[in-house]
């Protein structure tokens, strides 16, 4: 009896006592060797600041996040998602605070060009989004890329396009000499979005694409490029590039089928460089997809934006703490956690393939012409355009079908 | 002394107490859920915002909505494979274990068994392996000379449905067995020896004296299996996530989805609550067909 009231007693000192000098952090798992990293020196740096973090993968995550932040005692800061269905509702309800005055304090507004952090900005109703104050910052970019396998490109006697009809060429001399031109983890629905990305990318003008985002139900979908760019997926698709078996592969079975040399492409995110890179070595290369006319488009935005909860006893301390993963001194950090910063970093890229995605990487954010994600646009969205896309690339819906679909749901 | 042995008039209400514990489990995650689930469902609520009444109108949107419908069609081709099938397979296995006697039966059972026991989600991955492009289902389709057959099964817009309700044949089709096992050993055994007299082969056998003996398992097996087939979520969620676009979709995973990423959880309670009502009207059903005549 004496040793439970002995170990209670100690519980409850340990945690109330260090309450008022701890920050709780709830994260993304993706995010887990980044906030291990940043935490230890924050530790070090604030003598008497205990960090306690917790991780949820994609999935878990994303379903709960809304009621953990609307707790009685939520984390102080949180991953969020930007759109109306996890960033707006959590405005719409209060339960997170403007960054202006850190921003400001910070000086975070003055890292990036102008408009590049439209994907942070909500009216205080949480009712428009794009513009008004800032809800949310990241550290961190991911852009949706070309990788590709070098060795193949090289023997099948092509470089790197300059043009989207050069990849498509690419495409073609790939699959007639027997190779899979685009590795494409199809079942599980959302890479297709990325692949659409970069082909919507290509023919839309991106702001066209980020206005439409931000405002669906106002904002146009079925444009005649988007048409065209729609009608040059379904054309890849009934050509073959894909493979015939891209639905029945999950995201994670296409990229290490990538990496044991199948396919030549690979159209998916900066968040896989690092894999890539082990996976690979010297053998993978990456560039920006090239428009119709030149120039780079595609999908991408920063990572998920960090959010400090308006119930949170110690804002000041969350936004310290962000004021560290934002700062200067950790971008190298992140680097070597195999993440691509939003800021130059200032140490020498680690590796061939790290070179080839920050140019990749510049090169998109010098264009303005990151695209955000699709599925951002409404709530329904997420569903409806993997569901439409896996129909498009298993020839069980048409372009028209599509465009059809996404232009319906735009208004909900 | 001898008031132990009146008959009591009174309820001995400290019986209850006994039950207490359990039945307010029982109202605390059971009852109160379910009316909580039943009021929400006349709301418009984002799971975190104040509810709004809107009456009946989550209801008349989801039988409006085309995909919830076919949804609904698509947890009926599951009815076949969840239920029909199972029950089928495991009479046909009952029927035989009456007439050949097997060595070592025990173990052929706990075998054919093994597959109730497992965790969905070890199901549902094992066998998003064996189907998969490159799995051993196709490996051995190719290598027997049917490399026209072998496909993306679960990635196959006319295929992945079935697919994935075999995976429910083959978990299923254990417990029928089972059930239908331990029914027979109860018919009494001067039943067949009189059908022998009669000079009844194994199939009049079958359908004379084990088929009907076996109603009170059939219900049990129908009713269990029907329940699943419709209120099944986690083997859709692992497989295929009702894709490729909507070919697998079923009602459990629209409930999913709106309740847990598109913000709707009254249209979500809405759907659950006809969900519930459709599970209802369908065990009602089976009861009412197989009713004992008087």
């Amino acid at each position: 009896m004496k040793k439970i009231f002995l170990l209670i007693s100690t519980i409850l000192l340990v945690s109330f006592g260090s309450k008022g000098e701890t920050l709780r952090i709830l994260a993304e798992s993706g995010d887990e060797a980044t906030i291990a990293a940043a935490a230890s020196q924050f530790e070090a740096a604030n003598p008497g600041v205990i960090i306690e973090t917790n991780f949820l993968g994609w999935d878990d995550f994303m379903a709960t996040i809304k009621l953990k932040m609307a707790d009685n005692n939520p984390p102080d800061l949180a991953h969020g998602n930007q759109g109306f269905t996890v960033d707006g509702t959590l405005i719409q309800s209060g339960l997170v605070i403007p960054l202006d005055k850190y921003a400001d304090q910070y000086g975070w507004k003055k890292l990036f060009a102008r408009g590049a952090l439209a994907e942070f900005l909500w009216s205080d109703d949480g009712n428009t989004w794009g513009s008004g104050n800032l809800y949310g910052i990241s550290p961190v970019a991911e852009d949706v890329i070309v990788y590709y396998n070098k060795e193949k490109l090289k023997s099948l006697g092509l470089s790197v396009p300059s043009k989207f009809s050069e990849f498509e060429k690419a495409l073609r001399v790939s699959k007639d000499a027997g190779e899979l031109p685009i590795a494409l983890g199809g079942a599980d629905g959302w890479p297709i979005i990325h692949v659409w990305g970069l082909v919507e990318g290509a023919f839309v003008d991106p702001n066209q694409t980020r206005r439409w985002i931000f405002d669906a139900k106002n904002v146009k979908f079925d444009t005649p490029n988007r048409i065209k760019a729609a009608t040059k997926l379904a054309d890849m698709a009934k050509a073959g590039y894909f493979g015939s078996d891209s639905l029945g592969i999950g995201y994670d079975d296409a990229n290490a089928m990538f990496i044991d040399g199948e396919g030549v492409f690979n159209l998916t995110g900066t968040w896989m460089t690092a894999d890539f890179n082990s996976g690979m070595g010297d053998n993978v290369g990456a560039f920006a997809m090239p428009r119709w006319n030149g120039g780079v488009a595609g999908g991408g935005s920063f990572a998920l934006p960090w959010h400090i909860s308006s119930k949170s006893s110690n804002p000041d301390l969350a936004a310290k703490f962000l004021a560290h993963l934002m700062s200067n001194e950790f971008v190298d950090d992140l680097m070597r956690v195999g993440r691509v910063a939003a800021q130059a970093p200032t140490i020498a890229p680690t590796s061939n393939l790290q070179v080839e995605v920050i140019a990749a990487s510049n090169a998109l954010v010098g264009a303005n012409a990151k695209t955000f994600y699709t599925d951002w646009a409404t709530p329904g969205m997420y569903d409806t355009v993997t569901q439409e896309l896996q129909k498009v690339i298993g020839g069980a819906a048409s372009a028209q079908d599509f465009i059809d679909a996404m232009a319906a749901e735009s208004l909900n | 002394m001898d008031n132990i042995y009146r008959p009591q008039k009174k309820i001995d209400y400290s019986s209850y107490l006994y039950i207490l514990p359990a039945f307010i489990f029982y109202i605390l995650f059971v009852l109160f859920p379910l009316g909580d689930t039943f009021i929400t469902s006349f709301t418009e609520w984002n799971g975190i915002s104040e509810k709004k009444w809107v009456g009946l109108e989550q209801y008349s949107k989801n039988l409006s909505n085309k995909k919830i419908i076919s949804s609904i069609k698509h947890s009926f081709v599951l009815i076949i494979f969840y239920s029909f099938l199972p029950i089928i397979i495991g009479l046909l296995i009952a029927g035989i274990m009456i007439r050949v006697k097997i060595h070592g039966m025990a173990t052929y059972r706990a075998i054919l068994f093994l597959p109730q026991i497992l965790s969905m989600i070890v199901v549902g991955i094992s066998w998003r392996w064996i189907y998969a492009p490159k799995g051993p289902l196709n490996s051995g389709l190719d290598f027997i000379g049917l490399e026209e057959v072998s496909r993306a099964w679960l990635g196959s817009f006319d295929y992945a449905l079935p697919s994935v309700g075999f995976i429910g044949t083959w978990v299923m089709f254990g417990f029928t067995m089972i059930l239908f096992i331990a029914g027979v050993q109860k018919i009494p055994t001067e039943l067949y020896d009189a059908a022998k007299v009669d000079g009844a082969g194994a199939i009049a056998e079958f359908f004379n004296v084990t088929l009907p003996s076996l109603k009170g398992e059939i219900i049990v097996a129908l009713i269990f299996t029907v329940t699943l087939a419709l209120r099944n979520f986690d083997l859709i969620y692992i497989t295929t996530g009702g894709g490729p676009g909507t070919s697998t979709m079923i009602p459990s995973m629209f409930i999913y989805k709106k309740a847990f990423q598109m913000n709707q959880v009254g249209s979500a309670s809405s759907l659950g609550i006809m969900l519930t009502l459709l599970i209802f009207t369908l065990v009602s059903l089976i009861l009412f067909i197989f009713r004992e005549k008087k």
